[in-house]
């Protein structure tokens, strides 16, 4: 299955967000959490440094969510990074937007544990593929 | 600039007006035009206003040496509405509750930031108290597993006198620390608890902020309808895809307003 170890990336503009999805997933056992509070900051830490999971907000300033996978899609050291993203923006547009786009899952807020856990079972099993 | 329009005192803000709208346009060639006054009406009497501006959009460093004939009508439209809204306001008393509109926004950007300030202490003081709370839970549960694996030895009589003692003792230490843990665990539940005032609070502001933009609705709404009777309702919802949590769900089929329906829709799309 997943591996316990491996390294989140968190990027949201609210920081009681980013502390609730790091929680969440501490509670399912992943304690490598790493935070980035827009897509910029996001985008460089990911380049800078080894990563292995992105969960991405999509309503953020500097750089959004979804030019943020944009930009991770068309990196080619990035592109095969699994993308999920727990956003409030609920438009049918916006989910066709993300998907069309490569994002690996899409979580609306408010949203639950056991989503989130059943999300990340979908994209790990994914990528076992 | 010409001298011309160095002197007129307005033009050059007139200026900057119209060089965003030029710009604006050709951002977006595609674009509908701006919702100009559908019939322009006929100026039956010189507006005060309209001259000066004439000269000074005449005068104008525009590339080309003119502008086009939608923008300057347009542009003198704008100009005459002005003065006619300005007088009418006056006329009406509509300039004091728009001043009042205008003093309510900075208010309810204060109360807003209220809002923010008191959500995020909320937030904040209720993670820090679970944060708090958590160890002392898994302390508990940690020592009761192992305790309860000590006594099913002893039932199952695998256990001399000696480790019995210990097993004792061991027990008592445990209710002990029990019973602390849990004494603190409540008072950081009450504290999450109290955290949650700030619903009240919030509440109460949200409302007045709630009757003020409809108060400003009002006002603007009856001002719109006096001076464009034909002007076209604002386009609903541009396509826009940043427009944060849906608070208006009932009835629209292009939100979805739960996990299952995004589940659904990728699904259906094959993804």
């Amino acid at each position: 299955m997943s591996d316990k170890n491996m390294r989140f990336l968190v990027v949201d503009d609210f920081s009681t967000m980013r502390r609730i999805v790091r929680n969440l997933l501490k509670e399912l056992g992943f304690s490598n959490v790493e935070e980035a509070e827009d897509g910029q900051v996001a985008l460089h830490k990911l380049k800078s440094s080894q990563f292995d999971f992105v969960v991405s907000d999509w309503n953020m300033p500097n750089m959004t969510g979804i030019e943020l996978l944009k930009a991770v899609r068309a990196d080619p050291t990035l592109k095969h990074m699994p993308f999920l993203m727990i956003t409030a923006e609920a438009k049918k547009e916006n989910i066709i937007e993300a998907a069309t786009h490569g994002a690996s899952g899409y979580i609306v807020k408010p949203f639950t544990a056991a989503t989130l856990d059943e999300k990340l079972g979908k994209i790990f099993q994914n990528m076992n593929k | 600039m010409s001298d011309n329009t160095m002197n007129s005192g307005d033009s050059d803000e007139l200026q900057d007006l119209f060089d965003s709208i030029v710009r604006a346009n050709a951002g977006t060639p595609s674009a509908p035009p701006p919702p100009a006054p559908a019939a322009p009406p006929p100026a039956a009497e010189p507006v005060a206003a309209a001259p000066a501006m004439q000269t000074s959009v005449t005068s104008s460093p525009v590339p080309g040496g003119s502008m086009d004939e939608p923008a300057r009508s347009m542009f003198e439209s704008i100009g005459q509405m002005t003065r006619k809204i300005h007088d009418a306001l006056r006329e009406l008393g509509y300039d004091k509750s728009l001043e009042q509109a205008a003093a309510a926004i900075p208010d309810a950007r204060d109360r807003l930031a209220y809002i923010a300030t008191l959500t995020e202490q909320a937030a904040e003081k209720t993670l820090n108290a679970v944060d708090a709370a958590k160890p002392m839970q898994d302390k508990i549960e940690a020592e009761a597993e192992e305790l309860i694996k000590e006594w099913d030895k002893l039932f199952a009589k695998q256990m001399d006198i000696e480790q019995f003692k210990a097993l004792v003792s061991r027990t008592r230490e445990h209710l002990k620390a029990s019973s602390s843990y849990a004494k603190t665990t409540n008072d950081y539940l009450l504290e999450i608890m109290m955290a949650q005032d700030f619903q009240d609070l919030t509440g109460q502001v949200i409302k007045k902020i709630v009757d003020m933009a409809k108060q400003m609705e009002t006002h603007l709404l009856a001002f719109l309808l006096e001076f464009s009777p034909n002007a076209p309702k604002p386009a609903e919802n541009t396509s826009s895809l940043v427009n944060g949590p849906v608070y208006n769900a009932e009835g629209r089929t292009d939100v979805v307003t739960n996990q299952e329906q995004v589940d659904d829709l990728l699904a259906s799309l094959g993804f």
